[in-house]
């Protein structure tokens, strides 16, 4: 198989799957195999697709390209680049581990639930790898289907809520982007993203910036987050808020910031601002938070704000760190909403009244939630850190005072992180925490411990893929150069 | 050879038309639905025949045959439905058949 | 050497690595010994360090690097490490009095229910501190400098079923992340500026003055939140909730004295910033006198041992500010060794007590247990600085340089260092009577509280009633060999620790050190300076203890009631209450405030309100559907016939 049908193949793969296991009458246990089988092999896949990368080579690579509606200028155009190859990396990881998680819990209606888990691998990956407008449109509306109906049948007692607000909340996104999309690929002619010139239009840039800000989310367009997050079950919450929200900052970086720089420059402070919101203000509200989702759904937030913070800094530093925080963070939020569930299934519940003292005889529980939430506030030496370094360095360079405000949120993030850690792990035992509930077991631990040795690796090489994600020695120019 | 003028052709069309449109309209039995239906397809195969042949483009010709497909695959459908409404002893009548109210 | 380095570093990871991932398929005991022999073999790195240095020409030192850690942009930082004289004497103290400390442990921990945890975390705590001191640019060492915290936050609340330690872990955390705030501010400055952390780069550079006051202020904020120096300072008795051991290896010997490496690591730029340097070195005289007020009125036997370390950190501060880098520094080493000495034998009393900590239950303690009781002493008078013992030779040195700077705030500074020699003198000893004395009145007023004390009178230091009735012996000893060896060694090095060098006469070690943290010439003080500066601080240190001795031993002075006072100095002078109602509170209201008056009503409502208004607007519209067939066609022929209207009307 060539290098380039690999980028094809890593999305319709799963797709394939997803109708296999709607269409094959397998038992229970067969068709979350069969899912586990596919997510696995997206995996070992985009091993081999990062195997094969040329980091030292410009521009787009593994390039696949088909006429869809040539007089428009709309084309099949997929492929990667450095940083799309990271977060096609996290999508896959993260994707397998949720389905692990619902294969492990034994999910209802499973040919439902593991076909639309695979779906949703499918269009986030394409989300990552769409070179063309309207592909990525197509990508991005079918990531958020399987999460409508993921949240809406398989959720918590208020998922109908949660899915309504979702629905609209990203609906609403994703209609303007499609007006300008249409709008902007009218205008030059041509839908392709890598062909298609710069605009200036701050219209087209608002109209797309809607959309993304929406789903990243940063304040005050948040309203939908803390319903889905905490409704949502704890293997889509992790999916949400450690790949989805990607999606969100990642369509800022490629379409917002690389098509349109005179608006980005324009609407510079202001996105800065909202981004500088969205942090404290998640910080602050997940201080206060009074259950375990609520606090990882907040801090998502606060984290989604710094990335934004890094990507519209405009500057080498702020642009690596982006990439390097969206990957560290991933899988932060996806390890600590699958402990979560781990927690929920334990106890019946996520309040941080009814919960503590559940370190005491399950070592595993504890080394991991501890080692993911100290990842998660950034202590110096980790990931995280290397990632906050680099955007808050990034975006001194801006003015000082951002740097300032996040500096300042870091503390927060080391109160409400440890707020959460000794309210799970520490003091008196909670009045659900029984002496009968086990510790983390061989299959939970499967899904976890990946995760965070995932983090841990990039813990000792956090620069692997902050000099990785742009080609040539300054992201500011490679962006400036639209990625070519 | 020459027939009537084209005109004929396509006022009997409309007649046709009007007579099925009425039928779909104002019938409650679901076979005369699917009947007048059927008329009102026909109507449009005359009127695309004939000017077809009016014109000399052999597009209407071709679309017809198209429409004649569409049509067979219609009655198929239609009337398995009609049957198995029967066999389930449900009521053919149209206003009675309104689950999919909002 | 570079492998000596190396070899140090990763053994403590190693041994963390090892405990964990053997879980409980080793037992308890094995743990122990795989921390101590990590450690210990660190030490053996730490020599090899020191020996490959010692025979370089000019103890210049050499940079290694594995990796690069961190790049972007034409930033790069890599994962580096630095072996100079100033690296090796932190490798050589943290590893060898860690080693003690952690062998010291075996017989602390034994019997407790985590103890492969603690042994996991207590070497990695050695492991950070290592990455601490060894780092080889500022971002490594920024590194090290977060994972100490987050070792001694794992430590502090070691006994996590403890509210109390949990909140003094959480609180230890918080500030000093907020000291790692202002650090990583001043390297984004550097960076702004130079687009590098290393330490030949930054400190070659000159920037304005400005951006250099910032860069030293902000390394000053992380080295006041770690070292525990006003006004950063109130974490650090809180911290007293972990294990003894913890105390005496982290909040003694070495991690709260980073503060003092990093001033004297980074003096380039303090130097350029002389105004910060100076504030650095008022810090410190500040600290050491409302650190060693306040360890007068404490009653808890560590807590009274935490105060006076944060006091003696201030000397070391004042000594690394005012420009005597290498006086600071073997502050720090004679510190290092009869701090953990104090600690340690606090320790054996705890446990020989079972967990008593109050010093007002533990009189007459010295009569059962005779080698606590001298180790104590030679700690106590090392502390108090009475010659022969170690802290005479490096304190000494620290108040004379003040006295060399010749300016008005060094004369003050000097009088702080003379009046904080005097009080160490009255706690130190004032613990030391209450605690091992055999005074004849002993008992009769209590201590510092009146009415608090022992109700009956014990003739002659006789044991209280509470120690006879709590006293328990293992074996023949007064505790386990593993605890004992360690305290006889450190007694040793508490007392002849400081010959190392006697300022006016003989100083190899500010030698040894000057090729990285060369003492400036202004803060260099003549002989005379010395020996009259020598002369005052025993004096007072004399004085403290025989204050001491009258007022807790012999019962001839009392203690004036001043009530206020009393109650200043036992709330801390109010720190606690203080940021409490500045910050705390604050912070705390804000966010309820947000969410109650923002989130709520506004964010999440209007999402809520969307979706009513959608579902609304959904019914209405539902009742087109009638589910007739032929009203949708009506509807149909309808529409069909409008557009047909319009398009003949069009045309």
């Amino acid at each position: 198989m060539s290098a380039s049908s690999l980028t094809s193949i890593l999305i319709w793969l799963p797709v394939a799957g997803a109708i296999g296991v709607w269409l094959l009458p397998l038992s229970r246990y067969a068709t979350g195999a069969l899912a586990m089988v596919f997510s696995l092999a997206e995996v070992g896949l985009w091993i081999e697709q990062a195997a094969r990368f040329n980091f030292s080579q410009s521009g787009l690579q593994m390039e696949e390209r088909a006429k869809w509606f040539g007089d428009l200028g709309v084309s099949y155009h997929v492929g990667v680049y450095g940083f799309s190859l990271w977060l096609v990396g996290l999508t896959v990881v993260a994707m397998a581990a949720a389905t692990g998680y619902g294969f492990w819990v034994g999910r209802d209606r499973p040919r439902g639930y593991f076909g639309l888990m695979l779906l949703l691998t499918g269009a986030t990956v394409g989300v990552f790898q769409a070179q063309d407008l309207l592909l990525f449109y197509a990508f991005f509306e079918a990531m958020l289907i399987p999460l409508y109906i993921l949240i809406g049948v398989w959720g918590g007692a208020r998922r109908m809520e949660a899915t309504i607000k979702f629905v609209i909340y990203t609906m609403a996104g994703s209609l303007l982007m499609l007006a300008a999309i249409v709008v902007y690929g009218l205008k030059v002619g041509t839908f392709d993203l890598v062909d298609s010139p710069a605009s200036a239009s701050r219209w087209l840039f608002l109209g797309f910036m809607v959309a993304f800000v929406i789903k990243a989310p940063l304040f005050p367009f948040h309203g939908w987050l803390p319903d889905s997050y905490r409704e949502a079950p704890p293997e889509v919450s992790a999916v949400l808020s450690g790949v989805v929200a990607k999606a969100g900052l990642y369509g800022m970086l490629r379409i917002a910031i690389a098509k349109f720089p005179e608006p980005t420059s324009f609407y510079r402070t202001a996105v800065l601002a909202l981004a500088a919101a969205a942090l404290v203000y998640g910080s602050l509200l997940a201080f206060r938070a009074a259950d375990f989702r609520g606090v990882v759904a907040y801090s998502s937030l606060a984290q989604s704000g710094l990335i934004a913070l890094g990507l519209f800094a405009g500057t080498d530093l702020g642009f690596d760190g982006a990439i390097l925080q969206m990957v560290a963070h991933g899988l932060i939020s996806a390890s600590l909403f699958l402990i979560a569930g781990v927690v929920e299934r334990r106890t019946t519940t996520g309040e941080f009244r009814l919960l503590g003292g559940m370190a005491k005889g399950r070592p595993a529980l504890a080394t991991l939630l501890m080692t993911v939430g100290v990842i998660s506030l950034a202590v110096p030496g980790s990931a995280s850190f290397a990632g906050e370094f680099l955007i808050l360095a990034g975006v001194f360079q801006r003015a000082w005072w951002w740097s300032a405000i996040g500096a300042g949120a870091i503390v927060l993030a080391a109160m409400y992180m440890l707020r959460l850690i000794s309210a799970v792990l520490h003091e008196a035992r909670g009045s659900t925490v029984s002496d009968e509930a086990l510790d983390l077991r061989p299959g939970e631990l499967a899904l976890v411990v990946p995760l965070v040795a995932g983090l841990l690796a990039l813990s000792a090489w956090p620069a692997g893929i902050s000099h990785h994600s742009f080609f040539g020695p300054s992201p500011t120019e490679t962006v400036k150069a639209q990625f070519k | 050879m020459a027939g009537p003028d084209v005109a004929w052709y396509v006022a009997t069309a409309a007649v046709l038309f009007g007579i099925g449109a009425l039928g779909v309209l104002i019938r409650r039995n679901t076979l005369v639905v699917l009947l007048s239906l059927e008329l009102m397809l026909n109507a449009g195969n005359l009127a695309l025949i004939a000017l077809s042949r009016h014109w000399h483009n052999g597009a209407g010709q071709i679309f017809a045959l198209a429409v004649m497909a569409v049509a067979a695959s219609e009655v198929c459908v239609g009337l398995g439905l009609v049957v198995a409404l029967n066999r389930r002893n449900l009521s053919l009548d149209v206003d009675t058949l309104s689950e999919l109210k909002g | 050497m570079t492998a000596g380095s190396w070899l140090c570093l990763l053994a403590p990871l190693g041994g963390t690595i090892l405990i964990l991932l053997c879980g409980t398929r080793i037992p308890r005991v094995a743990a122990a010994w795989i921390a101590t022999t990590s450690v210990f073999v660190a030490f053996g790195g730490a020599i090899w360090a020191f020996l490959g240095v010692r025979s370089t020409t000019g103890h210049v030192g050499e940079l290694t690097t594995a990796w690069t850690w961190l790049q972007s942009g034409n930033f790069h930082a890599g994962l580096q490490l630095l072996v100079d004289p100033l690296s090796t004497v932190m490798m050589l103290i943290v590893s060898g009095v860690g080693g003690l400390i952690v062998l010291y442990s075996i017989g602390y921990m034994d019997g407790d229910d985590e103890e492969r945890r603690y042994f996991a975390y207590i070497a990695f705590f050695v492991f950070s501190m290592l990455l601490l001191v060894e780092g080889g640019n500022l971002l490594m060492l920024l590194a090290g400098w977060g994972l100490v915290g987050l070792s001694s936050y794992l430590l502090i609340g070691f006994w996590h079923d403890r509210p109390s330690a949990v909140r003094a872990a959480k609180k230890a955390f918080v500030m000093n992340a907020f000291g790692d705030a202002t650090m990583a501010l001043a390297f984004f400055i550097l960076i702004a500026h130079t687009s590098s952390l290393s330490f030949a780069t930054d400190f070659n550079v000159h920037l304005s003055s400005t951006a250099t006051n910032l860069i030293a202020l902000g390394l000053l904020g992380g080295a006041a939140a770690k070292s525990a120096q006003i006004p950063l300072q109130t974490w650090l008795p809180d911290a007293m909730e972990g294990p003894t051991p913890v105390s005496a290896l982290i909040h003694a010997a070495t991690m709260v004295t980073a503060g003092v490496y990093l001033i004297a690591r980074t003096h380039p730029i303090f130097e350029q910033a002389r105004t910060v340097e100076l504030i650095a070195a008022g810090t410190g005289a500040l600290t050491l006198l409302v650190a060693g007020l306040v360890a007068l009125v404490q009653t808890d036997i560590k807590r009274v041992i935490a105060y006076s370390t944060m006091s003696q950190i201030g000397y070391m501060f004042l000594g690394a500010g005012v420009g005597a880098y290498s006086a600071g520094m073997f502050h720090l080493v004679t510190h290092a060794f009869f701090k953990a000495l104090l600690f340690m034998t606090a320790g054996l009393a705890i446990h020989a007590l079972a967990g008593e900590q109050d010093i007002r239950k533990m009189r007459g303690l010295g009569r059962v247990m005779p080698f606590t009781k001298w180790c104590f002493l030679a700690g106590a008078l090392a502390l108090v600085g009475v010659p022969p013992f170690s802290g005479f030779f490096s304190k000494d040195s620290i108040v004379a340089s003040a006295a060399a700077l010749g300016t008005w705030y060094g004369w003050i500074f000097w009088v702080c260092g003379i009046a904080g020699a005097l009080l160490t003198g009255l706690y130190t000893f004032r613990l030391w009577f209450l605690v091992f004395g055999a005074g004849s009145a002993a008992g009769k007023a209590g201590d510092a509280r009146p009415g608090t004390g022992s109700p009956t009178a014990i003739p002659g230091g006789e044991p209280s009633p509470f120690v006879r009735e709590h006293y328990h012996r293992h074996g023949r000893f007064e505790g386990p060999l593993t605890m004992l060896v360690p305290v006889g060694v450190l007694a040793v090095l508490a007392t002849v620790g400081g010959w190392l060098q006697w300022a006016p006469k003989w100083h190899p070690f500010t030698n040894w050190l000057a090729p990285a943290a060369q003492t400036l010439a202004a803060a260099e003080p003549t002989s005379t300076q010395e020996y009259y500066t020598s002369a005052a601080t025993v004096i007072a240190g004399l004085a403290g203890i025989g204050l001491a001795w009258a007022i807790y031993s012999e019962r001839k002075l009392a203690i004036p009631a001043a009530p206020f006072w009393r109650r200043l100095l036992e709330h801390k002078f109010y720190f606690d209450e203080l940021y409490d109602a500045l910050f705390y509170r604050p912070g705390v209201s804000i966010a309820n405030g947000l969410r109650r008056e923002f989130e709520e009503p506004v964010v999440l409502q209007t999402s809520a309100d969307i979706g009513e208004v959608t579902m609304e607007t959904g019914s209405l519209v539902r009742r087109i559907q009638t589910g007739l067939l032929r009203t949708y066609v009506l509807f149909l022929a309808g529409g069909a016939a409008a557009v047909v209207l319009a398009f003949l009307i069009a045309k």
